[in-house]
């Protein structure tokens, strides 16, 4: 028999440490049984705490009990089923007495599948504000997507990890009953690796004693090397802290993208190296593994990651001259995080970039490399809105420009303008778009302004007519030789 | 038709165009003949490549011309699916109105060269119903076999003389007041870049009543990637992180490319040699530097990661 089941509490009282958590836990079922309905309750902490364990106990203290975690199905139509049934129903003979309450508990709430479990969430949602009946939710990551709409309407409990210290006494207690002697360095180690998991730690001690009556250093080391799942943090901190080419190539198996930790890396050396010379080094390891990385990408012969893993871990570890004693804030990679903030102006600038090659037959890159004169032209009011309408540019993206919109004034002045070309233009050739134009003006601005507008330009008007007059002969004389458009 | 002057004053015929006189007389054969081989146009960026091909498919397509030609930016686009879709499609269908269509294809040599071989094969299969214009700035980065199947046409820069003749046009267009070495001093940072002459006439039109040599100066600067340069000294004076800051801002808000922040840390490093602002033991261990994070690039590292690295070379080397 495994014996985590064989050692599971029996009742709510054995379930190890997390004495504040349990004594908000049976105050809530307290409430129940006294008739008050409470908030759900989602118990939220890392494997092996007990979570289910405690879900379970508290069940077994009603009468009746529904259980649904990862290992079904759980879209919409299910859980509408087999919970959504019971929870808004009540047994025959309506009693308050507690007896008569289903707990529900949902399981691994975190862990429900996007697609396959269609809708599975929002039938958990529904079920919360319709239920009559306590239900319990149990979860791993606190931060996990699918529990955003739900966290708001639940009671979060948090359950910590255990401590070593508990989880080795609890180890010592089932070697005792289990005839099995040991050396108190094993008990230790076997804690401290299980990292929090009391559930793990037991495992690992039956693998252990399977075969032997007497635990020695010697047995941990059979699952030593499975058990060291360290965070992306931990073994960052390791790599920058220490020099002992031991721990560091212990703290490089991660189950994480290895270019990320190197990203990871490279982001907090400068945060704990303070000498240029170490940096500098550093850097020069991070750039070889970046170096064998590519290698890896382009022939496809990935045993060059281990390369990288050497030059990203002890590498850097000892580019420093000695430990810096001193706490340090690590960060995850802020070029990562940049990514992220800057998405929004970035797609600006990528779709005014696309504008621009489309009108003026220039590659994207190209575009951006002219950015710096569009924005010195944008500077001047006429010259902003005659590119802006010529581009199509919205006014999002006249601000990657500029700061201010252009004055209404000047937007107006420059259509009356286009609508005079355009009259003097259709004096020689039909054009079409003059009516759009005045169309357009009167949807700006009452016709009345713009008539005053045109007075005062009535000047420039004749200047102009001048010019096209000319022109026209030029046309007149030589067919088709008109240079430029205009 | 208002907007950006560049696109304003782009010649729509071919002998307007400035510079290529040599070219253009060639192209104007295909034109009276009514049909022509694959070309390819190599040369610097603004002098006119783009701008020939549009005149050459407006002269030879005629008043068809816009169904029968296709542009794409074959940096933008630059995959094999964008061959195998677009210019398939494209080729496949009959020429309405002309005798063949016309695909240009701007920056080839930015395509990865999975699809040059596939439109090397484009390119034999559709010989009767189109014909191909590639343009791009180095002929080297260009299979062997797309070469062999274009006339190539290279294009140089514009000759100043040429470059203020044109300028002076549009300044009169413009309405603009301006000094002489004004003029002379757009046409030295032009470099032969008509494209860029234009800008730069503009921009300064946009901020200046007259134009004056001061202005164009301050065009200049003002447009030229400051950043580099500001990443640089503090990189000198052994702020690595605000220097890593200001790296990750160009690379990742301006979308700038490795290769790109390598040749301007490259250009930039030399000037600072060249006025003495470095030592030159220094100088040649930064360009040291320098030459393997570009090699680095390259063999498919990661740019920003590379370029990290390659700033720790300049901390306390000032």
């Amino acid at each position: 028999m495994l014996w985590v089941e064989k050692y599971r509490p029996k009742t709510f009282k054995e379930v190890l440490g997390n004495t504040k958590a349990k004594k908000e836990i049976e105050d809530w079922i307290s409430n129940w049984k006294n008739g008050i309905p409470q908030k759900p309750i989602l118990l939220v902490g890392p494997p092996g705490t007990g979570k289910t364990t405690m879900a379970h106990l508290i069940a077994k203290q009603f009468s009746d009990s529904i259980e649904l975690n990862a290992s079904d199905k759980r879209s919409y139509a299910v859980i509408k089923n087999t919970v959504g049934e019971a929870s808004s129903t009540k047994s025959l003979f309506e009693s308050e007495s507690s007896e008569e309450l289903k707990i529900i508990i949902l399981d691994e709430v975190d862990g429900i599948h996007g697609t396959k479990d269609h809708g599975g969430t929002r039938a958990i949602n529904k079920i919360i504000t319709e239920g009559k009946h306590p239900l319990i939710l149990a979860a791993n990551d606190f931060y996990s997507k699918r529990l955003t709409t739900i966290k708001t309407k639940t009671k979060t409990i948090k359950i910590p990890k255990l401590r070593s210290n508990s989880i080795g006494a609890f180890l010592k207690r089932i070697c005792r009953q289990e005839g099995i002697e040991f050396d108190e360095d094993v008990i230790k180690e076997l804690s401290k690796q299980s990292n929090g998991d009391l559930r793990s730690a037991i495992n690992d001690l039956q693998v252990m004693a399977q075969t032997k009556d007497y635990l020695t250093m010697e047995d941990i080391k059979i699952i030593g090397l499975k058990d060291s799942r360290s965070t992306i943090f931990d073994s960052v901190r390791t790599v920058l802290k220490s020099k002992s080419i031991d721990k560091i190539k212990k703290a490089m198996i991660l189950e994480e993208d290895p270019t990320y930790v190197l990203e990871f890396i490279a982001e907090n050396v400068p945060r704990e190296y303070e000498d240029s010379e170490e940096i500098k080094k550093a850097y020069d390891m991070i750039s070889l593994a970046d170096l064998n990385f590519g290698r890896a990408r382009s022939s496809r012969n990935y045993s060059y990651w281990r390369y990288s893993s050497e030059f990203m871990g002890l590498g850097v570890a000892l580019s420093k001259k000695d430990t810096y004693r001193k706490f340090s804030k690590y960060t995850g990679p802020g070029s990562f995080s940049l990514m992220g903030r800057t998405r929004k102006k970035k797609e600006l600038r990528i779709s005014v970039a696309k504008k621009m090659s489309e009108k003026l037959h220039i590659s994207n890159s190209e575009a951006i490399n002219e950015f710096p004169y569009m924005e010195i032209m944008f500077s001047n009011d006429r010259i902003a809105y005659k590119i802006s309408s010529f581009l199509d540019l919205d006014d999002d993206e006249i601000k990657l420009f500029r700061k201010k919109k252009i004055p209404k004034k000047i937007i107006k002045e420059e259509m009356v303008k286009k609508v005079e070309n355009n009259n003097s233009s259709s004096l020689e050739s039909s054009s079409l778009n003059s009516v759009n134009v005045v169309s357009k003006i009167s949807d700006i601005d009452d016709i009345e302004n713009v008539s005053n507008l045109q007075k005062t330009k009535n000047n420039s008007k004749k200047k102009k007519r001048k010019v096209e007059n000319k022109n026209s002969e030029k046309k007149k004389k030589s067919k088709q030789t008109s240079l430029f458009e205009f | 038709m208002s907007g950006p002057w560049v696109e304003k004053y782009r010649p729509n015929k071919l002998e307007d165009i400035i510079g290529q006189d040599q070219i253009t007389n060639r192209l104007k054969k295909y034109v009276n003949e009514k049909s022509m081989p694959n070309l390819m146009f190599t040369g610097p960026a603004g002098v006119g490549k783009t701008t020939t091909a549009l005149a050459l498919a407006k002269s030879i397509l005629g008043e068809y011309w816009r169904q029968n030609f296709l542009e794409l930016n074959a940096s933008d686009a630059r995959g094999i699916d964008t061959v195998r879709n677009n210019i398939k499609n494209f080729c496949r269908l009959k020429p309405v109105g002309t005798p063949f269509r016309i695909i240009f294809l701007d920056e080839v040599d930015n395509m990865t060269k999975d699809a040059q071989h596939a439109l090397r094969r484009e390119m034999e299969m559709y010989t009767k119903t189109s014909s191909f214009i590639l343009s791009c700035n180095y002929s080297s980065k260009i299979i062997d076999p797309i070469q062999s199947r274009c006339a190539i046409f290279r294009f140089t820069p514009v000759k100043g003389h040429e470059v203020i003749e044109r300028l002076k046009y549009i300044a009169k267009e413009e309405d603009l007041d301006y000094d002489e070495p004004a003029i002379d001093s757009l046409v030295y940072f032009a470099e032969g870049d008509v494209r860029k002459a234009i800008n730069i006439l503009q921009a300064s039109s946009a901020v200046d009543e007259k134009i004056t040599e001061d202005s164009i100066h301050n065009i200049v600067s003002k447009a030229k990637p400051q950043d580099i340069n500001k990443m640089i000294n503090v990189a000198l004076t052994g702020e690595f992180m605000e220097a890593r800051n200001i790296l990750r801002e160009i690379m990742i808000m301006q979308g700038t490319s490795g290769e790109d922040i390598v040749n301007q840390i490259y250009q930039n490093v030399s000037r600072m040699a060249m006025d003495e602002k470095i030592k030159k033991e220094t100088y040649i261990y930064l360009i040291e530097s320098i030459s393997e994070t570009d090699f680095r690039i390259r063999e498919g590292a990661n740019p920003r990661i590379q370029l990290e690295a390659l700033l720790t070379k300049f901390l306390a080397k000032n």
